[in-house]
């Protein structure tokens, strides 16, 4: 197993979390102290180079967000952090904050700085009550030390933060209907334009962020672009990613690995491979939303781009791996049975749609579907996937539209045999 | 290749094209382009091969409705605005800034774009969208309220859907008891959210809201109980489905049966479109009609429920000479002929003849030519002064100033004097509020709390001081002004000299003439070259502007009264009129008619003159036929018949089958149409076309009456009325130190004659109160909702206590309190009375 | 447990809407704590959360009935989250399920008739390493087996004997 640089992880120990004097001594907040020695646009302009794109799921280069940001507007303007991570799969910025919170208060400085944010929320799901104790006492600490708050180091710079507890729902993941939720509104999702660095929360110009995306940037402040770009195994990254495994494997574990990795080296060295030695069918390779990879692609680099050449994505880098005797049919069900309970209501073909999929989902499963039926769920893909409001239902067409690509063949069997071939 | 089928589409005539496999629904209607916006571009695209060039900011959906291509929609409504939920509008973007699949609602027509609505991918989601809004829907179409007129129904066929693929369990909900206005029926939903986004966001209504998420989306109040909004029945016409009905229509008629048209509502002078509906006899419902610059697409519940006057049980049908009933031609010829004979025995003058707000334009203007035959210059058109002199004022200075319903929603600043549009005039509230959603500012200075759908700031002054303040700033000094009133007025000031758009407001029942005239000049003052300060005033009744303008010099009615009373008037013609209850002071009056010779009533509502009427004919309810009002912006409508009248079979089989028995006649069809009748007598012209004609040239400053029809917006007439005679002195009220000043005004929904006969809203009706501020109330010795006697010296009766914080502290103010001893008090008059703690048994 | 909320609690959650522009911000919050007291939000905790913010009680509603964490009906003493999602799936969720279920005798979305526990699906906790999961309150209970979870429900019992 190859050992790899820890960056967010460096100062993680099981059950323990990193309190302030130790994650000073460890280095931390010297990023903080370099980007308040730049100028605002300067700190932007470094992210951008080091060619951090983000770990929410989409993977949008952070620098250039930043660089969109109407920072010189006056009035308020807000950074929110988006920790709802509610993907099935998806269990990173939990073990990110349980065994260092300040990476992301620091981080938040850094970028509130950076895009002249006064005000700082950092939006944390309902079932991460431990993170919101450890994260509330970061910031008691980062206050008290005068990383936060009034006049930052000095610098004049002004900076609140402050933790909001979900109460549910996958959507609020969503950026713009996490903005609704911070607001106490119905957390539908809006409609872009405009973007919420124009009209975000409250209105005014706000910047949603990732967990592990802010939590990496004072690294970047305190190595260097150069330093970050090398971390990756793929030339064209940069940086580490949180991985977190589950599903069959041996070790479902939460690693940092460098971007680019193999699917074969994540699920063999650091899962341990399949459970009871069992071979390995499929994997989602970053969350509930990511199209599925087969035994053919072992050997792709997990990272955005190379992951996107084989019509999947990266995501959230939540890897669930499958085993030779699981039902691909009944893992989509289940999938898609999340997504459609965790729809907003707020269009029709997610509302709608996606329960119209769940049933013929439980049709083909139960032995119950027809050649007719397979053929309605291709039309109910075709007229969903990109039809949505916003990308919740995109999201959920993932599997299953990998379901029809890489597994049609299983969905023929349970017509022809009238029940589902896996069940023992 | 075309087949045409014609649809009725929620009021509005519908044509559709099958072609092929794609169905375009053509309507007529068109983007209008507002004055201030004629200078934006212009931008220019291609919709199905079709060039169209629209105002800025228009979307593609509606660019491609100019071209008549209606693109099936449920979340997008004009007047609500795009929110792209539905994902029913789905064009293909082929060429142009925009590519790709899109919703047309979300996009803004820009130059260069090459759209289709009839690409294959687009039709195709179009039909799975309906698909989809139809998994959970209950197919009880047959026995579904909407049905007729359902537009998902109209949808379902137009996007393609025809056999349903689904087959899994249904969702179901719980219905909620909504009051006695709208029936909820949620199994029928599709979720568009038009019904909150019409309540809350265009009604500004506070109890209505949308719960859950998922598939589990459900409408309704926090818990059952009677919508607030007195706004509500618009979510009856804003559900695409069957969802939310009218409960008082329910189960009465299939839509197809239900003769419809367009109409003008009766029940205040703002002239909203409206369609009445009619069968078996009776008028059974009223929905919204659009008109973009008046209501726009909603009508508010008084004009909603109030139809049912129509139907009342003690209307009278029948012609009557002294007490016997006779045909309509021998009760006319005998008005005819006795009003003639006591003209000429007694001079032109002892003849007087009083119109009134709710009669139609064409009948005001044959009294006219009626007085005017006779000689006589007692012409009255409004039986309460200070509304006639208000309305008259209004006729004689309204100019440029004049503002609509359309222009209000886009005013930046609206000051309101003494004006309760809740109870005056309620869908300028609505428009308020709109102005207000676009930015715009409001403030209110009146006695009465006046409660409005939006923000707004509030000086409390009593009625005699709003001219005061109205002259104060047009001339720009409030020095006059305690300095409490000056801060308020002093900022009043400062906006107004940098708004850009605004309008001024009063209200006829406590501006009175002197009031409207402090208002007009109020205006002209603030007016400059760069900009026009706007003016709209609530007048009594729908035809209240056209009676102005047909008043002349003539004098006002208490000068009537004091010719009957002293002898010199000895006939009274009422045109739809009741002077014994509508004169200001109807005690007054009641005396004073007694003297008379000759009463004729013309009515179709059995009020005191009516009763008391030695001849009286019966006119038609407004549903019932043709005709025309003048709004309060002087704006000339026309509206047509939706049903003849008739006994309704309900009341003739006593709620069994009618008698089966033949008759010639329908029973109780003797009504008429109140210009018809008078047509009759003055052997005049009876058709309609024809008589506006012959009017017009009788009267050209009426041009362009004979071109209005019942589907246009109406034609503003520039014809200005005289200003009335020099103003009487006040209503005659010793403020002893003891008594306490009351003010009669007017209460909500169903407060007016009309509405209080209508059924539905009768039972609304709240239990008489009176309103006072908690600090008189407290000195009183009074709380809420004890109850109390109110004496005048009408008489006495029972009332509930209301306090209001916001209203002025000297006054205690009492809606028209219908069928008890005060329900002779008209709005905006002062009176002395005193209040006290009702003694508990 | 019959009260709603502490008055003090009341008190300073007005303190505090009164500070801020936006009051709406705060419904969850104080939706949260008036779970947190009283177990679940009855009617009334919505139009108290309505008048503390000096909000509409139709926009708390709209926001309390969205989430699925907010309960808006009764629930027993201790609230079990089962996952269903994917990860714990994979790794035997359904049986957790029909233990649970087997177990305190109530089907999902029940309350056993002590009004001791309520079991609800919910999905995934966040706890995928640790699959199968649940949560009871807001402990994350992982890698669960039939034995354990007969373990966590024996604690769960004498804790909430104890509290009484
Ligand atoms: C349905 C849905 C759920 C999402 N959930 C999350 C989430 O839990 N956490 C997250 O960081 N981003 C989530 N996102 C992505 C966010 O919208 C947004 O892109 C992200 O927070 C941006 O941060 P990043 O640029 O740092 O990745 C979700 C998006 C969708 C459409
Ligand atoms: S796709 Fe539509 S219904 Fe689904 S979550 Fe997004 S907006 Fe809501
Ligand atoms: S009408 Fe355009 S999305 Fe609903």
């Amino acid at each position: 197993m190859n050992a790899y640089t820890q960056v967010l992880f460096k100062n993680r120990r099981p059950n323990e979390t990193v309190l302030l004097p130790e994650y000073e001594k460890n280095g931390g907040y010297q990023g903080l102290r370099a980007a308040m020695k730049m100028q605002p646009a300067e700190v932007c302009e470094l992210v951008k180079d080091s060619g951090l794109r983000g770990r929410g799921g989409a993977g949008f280069p952070t620098g250039i967000k930043w660089s969109f940001f109407p920072a010189d507007q006056p009035g308020d303007k807000y950074l929110v952090c988006n920790g709802d991570e509610m993907e099935p799969g998806t269990y990173k910025d939990r073990q990110l904050l349980l065994a260092d919170p300040h990476q992301l208060v620091e981080g938040m400085a850094i970028a509130s700085y950076a895009l002249q944010a006064q005000i700082g929320y950092v939006f944390l799901r309902y079932a991460y009550e431990d993170c919101f104790q450890r994260l509330e006492q970061a910031i008691e600490e980062a206050v008290e030390a005068g990383y936060l708050g009034e006049n930052i180091l000095g610098s004049g710079f002004d900076f609140e933060l402050h933790v909001h507890g979900s109460a549910g729902r996958y959507i609020l993941g969503e950026e713009t209907s996490q903005l609704n939720g911070l607001e106490g509104r119905r957390p539908n999702p809006r409609s872009k334009p405009p973007f919420p660095a124009q009209r975000g929360l409250f209105g005014r110009p706000t910047n949603v962020n990732n967990v592990e995306t802010l939590a990496t940037v004072p690294h970047i402040l305190t190595h260097g672009t150069t330093w970050f770009q090398d971390l990756a195994l793929n030339p064209e990254s940069a940086g580490t990613k949180l991985f977190g495994l589950s599903g069959h494997l041996n070790r479902t574990e939460c690693y940092e690995l460098p971007l680019g990795i193999t699917l074969r080296e994540v699920v063999e060295d650091f899962g341990g491979g399949v459970r009871e030695g069992k071979k390995f069918k499929a994997c989602l390779p970053g969350g509930a939303s990511t199209p599925y990879l087969t035994t053919d692609h072992l050997d792709v680099m997990m990272d955005f781009n190379p992951l996107e050449e084989v019509e999947s994505r990266l995501g959230t880098a939540g890897v669930t791996v499958f085993n030779e005797d699981t039902c691909m049919v009944a893992v989509t069900r289940n999938l898609n049975q999340f997504f459609a309970r965790e729809s907003c209501g707020w269009c029709t073909p997610c509302r709608d749609g996606l329960s119209t999929i769940s049933w013929l989902l439980d049709r083909i499963e139960f032995g119950q579907a027809t050649n007719d039926d397979l053929a309605m769920l291709k039309d109910q893909v075709k007229n969903i996937k990109g039809r949505s409001f916003c990308a919740l239902a995109e999201g959920a067409m993932g599997p299953v539209e990998a379901l029809l690509r890489l597994f049609e063949h299983e969905i023929i069997d349970h017509i022809k045999q009238g029940g589902c071939p896996f069940a023992c | 290749m075309f087949q045409f089928l014609r649809l009725e589409y929620k009021g509005l005539p519908y044509r559709w094209t099958q072609h092929d496999k794609r169905i375009v629904f053509y309507v007529f209607l068109r983007v209008s382009v507002p004055p201030w916006r004629i200078d934006l571009k212009m931008p220019k695209l291609t919709i199905d091969n079709l060039e169209v060039t629209v105002p800025d900011g228009t979307n593609v959906l509606e660019a491609a409705r100019e071209l008549d291509i209606v693109i099936p929609h449920f979340c997008y409504h004009e007047a609500l605005g795009s929110v792209g939920s539905c994902r029913l509008c789905a064009m293909m973007f082929v060429d142009g800034p925009v590519k790709g699949l899109q919703m047309a609602c979300m996009v803004q027509a820009q130059d260069g774009m090459v759209v289709s609505s009839t690409d294959p991918d687009a039709m195709e989601l179009r039909e799975h969208v309906i698909e989809w809004a139809m998994t959970n829907h209950p197919h009880d179409c047959p026995v579904c309220d909407e049905g007729g007129e359902c537009q998902l129904q109209e949808m379902t066929v137009a996007g393609g859907h025809g056999v349903r693929r689904y087959r899994g369990k249904k969702c179901t909900f719980t219905n909620q008891d909504l009051g006695p206005f709208v029936q909820q029926e949620m199994n029928r939903c599709i979720t568009c959210y038009r019904c909150v986004r019409t309540y809350r966001d265009y009604c500004g209504g506070t109890d209505y809201g949308v719960f859950g998420s998922r598939n589990r989306i459900q409408y309704g109040r926090f818990q059952d109980g009677a919508l607030e909004s007195p706004f509500s029945g618009n979510i009856i016409d804003a559900c695409p489905t069957g969802v939310l009905t009218s409960k008082p229509f329910r189960f009465k008629t299939r839509l197809w049966d239900l003769q419809e048209g367009p109409s003008i509502c009766p029940h205040c002078s703002l002239g909203c479109a409206t369609i009445p509906g009619g069968r078996y006899r009776e008028i059974q419902r009223v929905k919204a009609g659009i008109n973009r610059e008046t209501n726009g697409f909603f009508i508010c519940d008084r004009g909603r429920f109030g139809y049912d006057h129509a139907n009342h049980p003690e209307r009278p049908r029948q012609a009557r000479l002294d007490g016997q009933p006779v045909t309509v031609d021998a009760a006319l010829l005998a008005a005819r002929e006795q009003v003639a004979a006591i003209a000429s025995k007694h001079g032109p003058d002892s003849v007087a003849f009083l119109g009134s707000p709710r009669s139609s334009f064409e009948a005001s203007v044959l009294l006219h030519d009626w007085a005017k035959a006779t000689g006589s210059l007692q012409l009255v058109y409004e039986a309460h002064q200070g509304r006639d002199r208000a309305a008259r004022t209004l006729a004689a200075r309204l100019g440029k100033q004049v503002r609509s319903q359309e222009e209000l929603r886009q005013s930046d600043l609206v000051i309101l004097f003494g004006a309760d549009p809740l109870a005056e005039g309620p869908m300028l509230a609505l428009a308020i509020r709109q102005a207000v959603r676009n930015g715009g500012k409001v403030v209110v200075i009146d006695p009465r709390p006046v409660a409005l759908p939006c923000v707004a700031k509030h000086l409390p002054l009593p009625p005699e001081r709003l001219s005061e303040v109205l002259m104060a700033l047009g001339k720009n000094d409030l020095n006059a002004f305690e300095a409490d009133e000056r801060s308020l007025l002093e900022s009043l000031v400062e906006q107004l000299k940098v708004a850009q758009r605004p309008v001024l407001i009063g209200g006829a029942d406590l501006l009175g003439g002197q009031g409207v005239q402090a208002l007009c000049s109020a205006a002209e003052q603030l007016s400059s070259e760069q900009r026009s300060v706007g003016v709209i005033t609530m007048l009594a009744g729908p035809n209240s502007y056209g009676g102005a303008l047909l008043s002349g010099h003539g004098p006002d009615f208490d000068s009537v009264l004091d010719a009957v009373q002293e002898g010199t008037v000895r006939a009274l013609v009422c045109l739809e009129s009741d002077p014994f209850r509508e004169a200001r002071d109807p005690a007054r009056a009641q005396a004073a008619l007694g003297h008379l010779e000759l009463l004729v009533s013309f009515d179709s509502t059995a009020n005191l003159a009516a009763q008391r009427a030695d001849i009286f004919l019966p006119t038609r309810a407004n549903a019932e036929m043709a005709g025309s009002y003048v709004n309060n912006e002087g704006r000339l409508q026309a509206f047509l018949p939706v049903i003849d009248p008739g006994v309704p079979i309900r009341e003739t089989g006593a709620g069994n089958h009618p008698p089966r028995e033949f008759f010639q006649t329908t029973p109780g069809s003797a009504p008429e149409a109140d210009w018809l009748l008078l047509a009759g007598l003055l052997d005049r012209k009876l058709n309609l076309v024809e008589l506006r004609e012959s009017i017009e040239r009788d009267h050209p400053q009426f041009a362009g009456l004979s071109s209005i029809t019942a589907e246009t917006t109406g034609v503003r007439l520039t014809a200005r009325g005289d200003l009335p005679p020099a103003e009487e002195q006040e209503l005659p009220h010793a403020a002893t130190a003891e008594a306490l000043t009351l003010m009669a005004i007017t209460g909500q929904v169903g407060s007016r004659w009309l509405a209080h006969l209508s059924s539905p809203l009768a039972a609304t009706e709240p239990q008489p109160y009176v309103l006072l501020h908690p600090e008189l109330a407290a000195e009183l010795n009074l709380a809420t909702d004890e109850r109390a006697r109110l004496t005048t010296h009408f008489g006495h009766c029972h009332v509930i206590i209301r306090t209001d914080e916001k209203m002025l502290k000297g006054l205690v103010m009492v809606p028209q309190l219908w069928d008890t001893a005060l329900e002779g008090m008209v709005p905006g008059g002062l009176l002395d009375c005193r209040l006290e703690k009702e003694v508990q048994r | 447990m019959n009260e709603l909320l502490p008055q003090k609690q009341i008190n300073s959650f007005k303190d505090k809407a009164s500070e801020i522009s936006h009051p709406h911000e705060m419904i969850i919050d104080l939706l949260r704590a008036i779970q947190l007291h009283h177990g679940w939000v009855p009617d009334d905790g919505v139009l108290l959360t309505a008048e503390v913010l000096g909000v509409l009680p139709i926009e708390v509603e709209e926001v309390a009935t969205f989430y699925d964490k907010i309960f808006r009906r009764e629930v027993g003493k201790r609230v079990i989250h089962i996952c269903d999602s994917i990860c714990c799936w994979t790794t035997g969720a359904e049986m957790i399920a029909e233990h649970l279920k087997k177990t305190l005798g109530i089907g999902l979305g029940e309350t056993t008739a002590d009004g001791l526990f309520t079991l609800l699906p919910t999905c995934c906790l966040g706890a995928c390493g640790e699959a199968p999961a649940m949560m009871i309150g807001f402990t994350t209970h992982g890698l669960l087996t039939t034995e354990k979870i007969d373990d966590i429900l024996q604690r769960e019992r004498a804790a909430v004997a104890a509290e009484v």
